[in-house]
């Protein structure tokens, strides 16, 4: 076609009103004038016929009115078709919009009125000004039924004209009954025409998303839901949690009991949870649901309402209990075969760096003794086999026996520790394991012992609630080591449970006057992370009386930040709910006050996005603050945490980091490599690998060991030879500062963690879910790598073992009825966006095809590359129980 | 009462504990399970006061375990004690609310038929603590942490004094030379040294120690006090400063108070260690070109020139260059004073051959010292053999074809693994290595105290140790740096205080030529070859 300046040809909304404001009616018409003579015979015979008509209609005679009026219609209709350009009879109908809206006006109430308001309608699709909705006011007072006749691009401008007459009405309080009519003719017809987010979109504007349940049938709820899941990220609570409770409930009406579950999970709504269990009458597919509520890290019994018979609930709780976890994440390490254990050398690849590492010290030294126990721990993590630690006892030829005994002091519990995170989940031989370091002398490796109790049993639940059997008894040990570690074990242990009786026993220590403060600050913690995000107003009191119990000098300590820390825990992602703790927060001594507050707020709207508490967390940033305040680090942790659910949301919010980089003061730059770190988890953008890099050589040595650490972050359990180099080369660049090198050790350690198998990523089910134990533990090691000095490099290291809460196998491991590894074929490749995409598009992209069990990695989906069988769950990650298909036939 | 269940299990599959049948007892497992849960409910039914559970331990379940209510937990342990060989008191049974105590009450405790309880413990050793306490690096007093380093610490910049700092740790690269310092003391100093010589030989005695010990950088402020109270030209300030130095100026002086203060009393000339370390002799000959008459003469110099010329690419053609000259002498013949032409050779070879690049020089027509940036290349091993008089070539001959032999074998060339062998011991051990060899070649017995029976032999070839560099345009300002090979084969840079580990194909980067480090001062090693 050819560039006819048709300025109101397609798309409703803005576009058509900026243009019609551009270029008043008259325009257009000198300009067919001119163009009348290029016209081909068939269009000007079109335009002589409907000149007629128009002159006709307001011919006195209603028959030749009706006939003229009914040609008219005739025509509009007959052409409607075509997206790209004005329809020719519209076009031509232009010129006389004003006689023939004039002449309307004369019309006597009547049927042919009603015709004509029709077509004025329609004409006024493309002529009516900004503003005006004269498209909707003739369609108002036209002929009742059928608008989808007129053609898309028709509904679509009246619903657009809806949304804004609704918003206008209803700041009048006018009634808007003749509205909703038309909402729901026009949604009907789009939910018939494959435009489900017009629908949707169209329900949002005038609020009344419940008429979409009506609407939505077989083929198309699923794009519906998916349109409704993915918009409820960018609305403004509560319409969000609205959104999300409709397509609940359509997936319920359609039995898609998975997603169902999916979104009872993420509005953290346990009746909802039940809704699933007790609707779905399938034992296998309710199987499939512990899988996904045992990877979401909730507590959950079940009960005989959801479950009647008891061998099967039995077999459900077990799941849910996360018991077969150990046994399928080694049937993944034995399927890639990387089972034999590696030494910290091994990951540390000395050999590769050009004489540069110093020569062989003749003297162990502590230090790296101790980050070689880490390293250690955490690359074998879950293997029930190393190098150091379990190397048979009986073998003392040699060195590696008394691995233990190399560590120094406080180093002696993480080594201790390391053993429960090398058992990781395997609770029946980790606690065989650890058992004789409970008979020790030594405080520290009792400690550590205990530690590694809570390790073992982290995500795992168990009747017999070993980790409380076996650490109550040292919450009130004399030994302050002890009983950090004690404290520490239970809340890794339990983390997310809400159990009442941890409560009774931990909530005393926080207001015992006697008790020493690194005692108070991991019982805090402790709590926190036991009722992470449960807004339990008793723990909170606890915790706000310890705060204020605490002196001058206390409040200046380096540990004391984990008091605030665990009451944000509290809340954390529970929005409005922290609004009177955030208040009492406000008569706190003013050395902890903004800390606190920060703390707080970045917990609370932890994953939500929400961008009003962006703008206020940077508002905070902004400020060049006199020496001594150190809110600002939490507020930097915590824009990342909230920016942290969505794609676009991280996109932004690494640019604004990197403003922050620039102009930010030195406490800020400090915070922004964690944030960079928090945002992209086990998750190795190479923009932001480049900035950290830059980052580890910065002048100040703590943006320098942030950065570090957070470059193993990003790269944590992806084995990312990239940031292996980059690694690799620092740990010679800093071979003679101690601290620094430590630091490169442990994000060596996190890079290769679990030998590639296993993710830090607090997110799961296509990035949909956000399991706040895994965050809660996450954001501990941000705010404890706030300071460095005195925690990480001072004698808390093992805080570097709140990163067990957020491990997991980033593996999928199909599972046949029996629950049994069943190998298929499966394709892995870059998830596509298919939000509000017609048809069914490809999910995937850049596959390949692999056999299960296959590692994921971020932003990668699966999809089964069979028909034999049928999964339970849509969303292919983690354990998947599969179906035989009963319409399969072998080729 | 008590023995009975246990006498049951044990009836039952006759298996008792034993660690080294642990297998066995795996496979066992199963039937230990089903046999006695039968006809152990059938009896519980009939005492009523007794309990049936299942014990978990490690991966294995023990079902069927029965408990008499009326008797206190520890004869359950003893039960247990049977089945798993875990000694009670190691048993930790985890019961609702904790631990199940030796003691406790069952109908507290509230178990219930057929719950699952869960055992812990094990009857592995209880780790203890190696008899020998580790020692740790951070824990070594700081001379031994240093020692852990490989190297030694750096020296802080006073004020311009980067000259000072890398003379300094270039010379300290020397263990001969710390050597006799370390046995310098007052009684042997001689009278002819002046208190501030003895003062700096002090001095530098003190530093060098200091720089062993320590693993931070060390300021030596009391060697640069002494040093411009014996050299008043090393104080000159400029703005308050005070200036920066030539590093070759301080070499030399450095050196000259050394050798004489480490001059043994008895005053011989063999006894001078620095001479007997640094010093060159040279042959040189002179010749009148107008009178046509020669002469010769002899001297002793610490450090060969290497004039950098247009035509000079290489240390070796500067070398050369160096050792040619014109001077001026009253001819005897002519009875004035004519230009006569020199032409030195080498007549005894030092321990450390030291060469300076002479880039300085003083510019007539602009009147100030100007830098050559010439690039000059030096090579890792220098031979000097072409540089020796004649008679020094012919005592050469013999230790270099052993030499050559000798690489010749350790390149695979052995014609008997016998022999090879025995010479590649004698190679390792190098200087120590004793050997009686003739007299006629050029023997260096090593240091005053060495015995006469170990004898060494020059071969003319030498190993660059260090290099001390001169960064800059102008001879006045600049930066000095050392760079000096550590003991273990590294080459460690010495900027002032700031040591760092490099690579050794970057040390021979450092030939000029543009704006980065150059050689300024360079010492070689001799390689010995024992016979």
């Amino acid at each position: 076609m050819a560039p006819t300046p048709d300025p109101n040809s397609v798309g409703g909304g803005a576009k058509q009103d900026e243009a019609t404001v551009k270029v008043p009616s008259k325009d257009p018409k000198k300009k067919d004038e001119k163009k009348e003579e290029d016209l081909s015979e068939e269009d000007l015979e079109l335009k002589q016929n409907l000149e007629l008509y128009v002159e006709r209609v307001q011919d006195p005679n209603p028959e030749l009115q009706r006939a003229a009026l009914e040609s008219m219609r005739q025509e509009i209709r007959a052409s409607t078709s075509s997206m790209t350009s004005v329809p020719k009879p519209l076009k031509f109908l232009r010129p006389h919009y004003g006689t023939l809206k004039a002449f309307h006006e004369t019309m006597a109430d009547s049927e042919l009125k009603k015709y004509l308001s029709d077509i004025l309608s329609v004409l006024a699709l493309t002529m009516s000004a900004e503003g005006e909705r004269e498209s909707l006011r003739y369609r108002l007072i036209g002929t009742e039924g059928d608008i989808g006749s007129w053609g898309h691009e028709y509904v679509r401008n009246l619903a657009g004209e809806i949304a804004q007459e609704f918003t206008k009405r209803q700041s009048e309080k006018a009634h808007i009954d003749d509205l909703m009519e038309l909402v729901q003719q026009i949604v009907a017809f789009h939910m018939k025409h494959n435009a489900e987010t017009e629908a949707v979109d169209l329900l949002m504007d005038v609020e009344d998303l419940n008429q979409l349940l009506e609407h939505v049938d077989k083929t198309n709820f699923k794009r519906t839901c998916n349109y409704l899941t993915s918009a409820a990220k960018y609305l403004p609570g509560p319409d969000d949690m609205f959104v999300l409770d409709i397509s609940y409930m359509i997936y319920m009406k359609f039995e898609e009991y998975p997603n169902a579950l999916q979104i009872a999970l993420f509005l953290d709504n346990t009746p909802y949870v039940k809704q699933v269990f007790t609707s779905c009458a399938d034992l296998l597919r309710k199987k499939q649901f512990c899988y996904m509520i045992a990877r979401h890290g909730i507590t959950f019994d079940l009960d005989d309402e959801m479950v009647a018979d008891d061998d099967d609930r039995e077999a459900l709780q077990d799941i849910v209990n996360n018991t077969k976890l150990s046994e399928g994440y080694l049937t993944l390490a034995r399927d890639i075969e990387v089972m034999e254990a590696k030494t910290p050398e091994d990951i540390y690849k000395a050999h590769l760096l050009d004489g540069r590492a110093s020569s062989g010290a003749s003297a162990d030294s502590a230090r790296q003794n101790l980050s070689a126990t880490f390293v250690n721990a955490f690359v074998n993590a879950g293997f029930g086999q190393d190098k150091l630690m379990t190397v048979p006892s009986d073998s003392t030829t040699g060195s590696s026996g008394n691995w233990l005994f190399k560590n120094k002091e406080h180093g002696k519990t993480s080594a201790a520790a390391s053993l429960g995170m090398i058992q990781l989940w395997d609770v029946d031989s980790g606690l065989a394991q650890l058992d004789k370091y409970f008979h020790s002398n030594d405080n520290p490796i009792i400690a550590g012992a205990l530690l590694g109790v809570g390790i073992v049993n982290c995500g795992i639940k168990n009747d017999c609630d070993p980790a409380l059997a076996l650490l109550g008894d040292y919450i009130d040990n004399e030994d302050s080591s002890v009983r950090i570690g004690a404290i520490m074990g239970l809340g890794i242990a339990y983390a997310g449970s809400q159990n009442d009786q941890i409560r009774s026993k931990l909530s005393p220590i926080l207001n015992d006057a006697k008790a020493p403060l690194d005692v108070i600050a991991f019982a805090s913690l402790s709590l926190g992370m036991i009722y992470v995000g449960s807004c339990n107003e008793e723990v909170a009191q606890s915790i706000i009386f310890a705060l204020m119990d605490r002196s001058e000098a206390e409040l200046g300590d380096a540990l004391t930040r984990f008091l605030p820390l665990g009451l944000g825990l509290l809340y954390l992602g529970k929005q409005e709910s922290v609004e009177a703790t955030a208040e009492v927060s406000k008569t706190f001594n003013e050395k902890i006050r903004k800390y606190c507050d920060m703390t707080l707020l970045s917990c609370a709207y932890a994953g939500t996005g929400n961008v009003l508490k962006v703008q206020d967390l940077l508002a905070q940033c902004g400020e060049h603050l006199e020496k001594g305040d150190i809110h600002q680090g939490p507020a930097v942790l915590g824009l990342a945490m909230v920016a942290m659910s969505e794609e676009l949301g991280i996109d932004m919010e690494i640019r604004s980091l990197e403003r922050m980089l620039q102009y930010g003061e030195q406490n800020i730059r400090r915070a922004v490599p964690l944030a960079l770190g928090l945002l992209c988890i086990s998750n190795p953008k190479v923009t932001v690998m480049d900035t950290l890099s830059r980052l580890s050589h910065d002048t100040d040595s703590e943006v320098a060991m942030a950065a570090i650490i957070s470059l193993g972050l990003i790269g944590a359990g992806t084995n990312n030879a990239r940031i292996a180099g980059m690694l690799r080369n620092l740990s010679s660049y800093y071979y003679k500062d101690a601290s620094l090198l430590f630091c490169v050790r442990i994000a060596q350690g996190l890079v290769h963690m679990g030998k590639g198998l296993l993710t830090l990523s607090p997110f799961h089910s296509e990035r949909f879910l956000l399991s706040p134990t895994a965050l809660a533990g996450i954001v501990t090691l941000l705010h404890a790598c706030l300071d460095m000095k005195p925690i990480i490099l001072g004698k808390y290291h093992y805080v570097l073992y709140f990163l067990v809460l957020a491990m997991q196998p980033r593996m999928m491991l199909t599972v046949d009825k029996d629950l049994k590894p069943l190998s298929v074929p499966v394709r892995v490749g870059q998830a596509v966006d298919v939000v509000g995409q017609a048809g069914r598009p490809k999910t995937i992209t850049g596959f390949q095809t692999h056999s299960t069990p296959v590692l994921l990695a971020a932003g990668e989906r699966a999809e089964l590359a069979t028909d034999k069988y049928i999964p339970l769950s849509p969303i292919l990650e983690g354990f998947v129980i599969l179906k035989e298909n009963p319409d399969y036939r072998e080729e | 009462m008590f023995i009975n269940p246990t006498r049951f299990i044990r009836a039952n599959h006759r298996t008792s504990w034993n660690p080294k049948k642990k297998k066995a007892r795996e496979e066992e497992g199963t039937k230990l399970a089903s046999l006695p849960s039968l006809q152990a409910r059938r009896l519980s039914v009939l005492t009523a006061k007794m309990l049936t559970v299942s014990v978990k331990w490690q991966k294995k379940v023990f079902e069927g375990i029965e408990i008499d209510v009326t008797l206190p937990p520890y004869v359950f342990k003893a039960q247990l004690y049977d089945l798993t060989g875990v000694p009670p008191e190691r048993q930790k049974i985890m019961v609702k609310g904790g631990l199940l105590k030796d003691d406790a009450d069952w109908s507290a405790i509230g178990v219930k038929d057929g719950q699952k309880l869960m055992m812990m413990g094990t009857a592995d050793e209880i780790v203890k603590a190696p008899e020998k306490a580790i020692v740790f690096a951070e824990d070594l007093p700081e001379e031994e942490q240093a020692t852990n380093l490989g190297y030694s610490a750096g020296l802080v910049n006073l004020g311009n004094t980067c000259y000072m700092n890398s003379t300094v740790q270039c010379l300290k690269s020397v263990p001969e030379l710390k050597a006799a310092l370390s046995n310098y003391s007052l009684a042997g100093r001689s009278n002819d040294v002046d208190q501030t010589s003895h003062m700096l030989t002090v001095a530098t005695r003190e530093l060098f120690s200091d720089l062993d010990k320590s693993v931070n950088a060390v300021s030596p402020s009391q060697f640069w006090m002494v040093l411009r109270k014996k050299y008043p030209q090393f104080s000159q300030l400029q703005n308050g400063m005070h200036m920066q130095q030539d590093a070759e100026e301080c070499w030399t002086q450095l050196l000259y108070t050394l050798s004489q203060s480490l001059k043994a009393p008895t005053s011989s000339e063999d006894s001078d260690a620095v001479k007997a370390l640094f010093g060159v002799n040279l042959r040189s000959r002179l010749h009148c070109q107008e009178s046509g008459e020669e002469s010769s003469e002899t001297e002793s110099v610490y450090s060969l020139k290497c004039h950098i010329s247009h035509e000079v690419n290489h240390l070796h053609e500067g070398l050369k260059h160096g050792l040619k000259g014109e001077l001026e002498k009253t001819s005897p013949a002519l009875g004035r004073s004519a230009l006569y032409l020199k032409e030195s050779l080498i007549d005894s070879l030092p321990r450390y051959l030291t060469v300076q690049f002479v880039r300085f020089f003083w510019k007539r027509e602009t009147n100030q010292k100007a830098k050559i940036l010439r690039k000059v290349d030096y090579p890792l091993e220098l031979d000097i053999y072409d540089l020796c008089s004649e008679d020094l070539r012919k005592k050469l001959e013999a230790p270099r074809q052993k030499l050559r032999d000798e690489e010749g074998k350790k390149l695979g060339l052995q014609t008997s693994a016998k022999s090879s062998a025995k010479d590649s011991d004698v190679k390792m051990t190098d200087a120590e290595a004793s050997s009686h060899g003739s007299g006629e070649s050029s023997t260096v017995t090593p240091q005053e105290g060495a015995s006469s029976e170990k004898e060494t032999h020059m071969t003319g070839i030498y190993d660059l140790v260090s290099v001390l560099t001169h960064k800059g345009r102008s001879a006045d300002s600049g930066h000095y740096v050392a760079w000096v090979k550590q003991e273990s084969g590294k080459w460690i840079q010495y900027d002032d205080d700031h040591p760092s580990l490099q690579r050794e194909e970057d040390i021979t980067k450092l030939s000029g030529g543009g704006d980065w480090h150059m050689a300024y001062i360079i010492m070689y090693k001799a390689r010995f070859v024992s016979m």
